[in-house]
């Protein structure tokens, strides 16, 4: 058996009511997928499936341009 | 007739003048026959970076129905008004009318706030009321 051969992580989003949907407005949520440093965690690592995935990314853009979330931690 | 869901980030020194920017585009949506399905004050918000030096902005979100002609208006009201730090427009599918977690946690926010200073000054009144009465009874030993 190979040695790296691990069991993908999965996240599971709970698709009920709008405090779990995937939108810009849900910080909370989305600060979830976004290292201290405030870059986007690959899918790979977090274990979304790629359909989320996109949607997060684009969540986190669209947050960051109106100033909800930071682009990095070097602001100021 | 499309529907747009539009936040905008007002100067936080003009934030007095947001329910009359609110009202002006009301009037000029609803004159073309749109219509605002949703429409949110989220108040004075700390900002995740500064935008013109600025560390707070007073957002509000609109969720809108309206024709190409009107939303370029709209547009192009934001850009030539000082007071609009920036806005951002998207498509929508439907029209949304259910509160937005912002605005509900800001909400809450405020419930918690005039809860606290309600607290605050129904104890500062009874301490009040025992130095008086702590007064009463000095003056009265004398």
């Amino acid at each position: 058996m190979a040695r790296h051969m691990r069991r993908k992580k999965h996240y599971a989003f709970s698709t009920e009511g709008e405090a779990n949907s995937i939108d810009y407005k849900n910080v909370e949520l989305l600060g979830e997928f976004v290292t201290e440093t405030g870059k986007i965690v690959p899918s790979r690592i977090t274990g979304t499936s790629a359909k989320n995935q996109r949607q997060i990314t684009n969540a986190i853009k669209r947050s960051r341009y109106i100033a909800l979330m930071p682009f990095c931690d070097a602001h100021e | 007739m499309r529907h747009y869901e539009i936040v905008f980030l007002v100067h936080p020194d003009q934030s007095s003048q947001v329910p009359a920017m609110i009202d002006r585009y009301r009037a000029s949506i609803e004159g073309a026959s749109g219509t605002i399905h949703r429409l949110e004050d989220w108040g004075r918000r700390h900002l995740a970076y500064p935008i013109k030096k600025l560390q707070k902005a007073h957002y509000v979100l609109m969720n809108i129905e309206c024709d190409q002609a009107t939303l370029e208006e709209l547009e192009s009201s934001f850009r030539f008004n000082d007071a609009v730090l920036r806005s951002m427009t998207l498509i929508k599918k439907a029209a949304v009318t259910e509160a937005s977690v912002i605005a509900s946690e800001t909400a809450e926010a405020t419930q918690v706030a005039e809860k606290a200073a309600a607290e605050r000054s129904a104890a500062e009144a009874a301490e009040k009321a025992k130095e008086a009465a702590s007064k009463e009874v000095a003056t009265d030993s004398e």
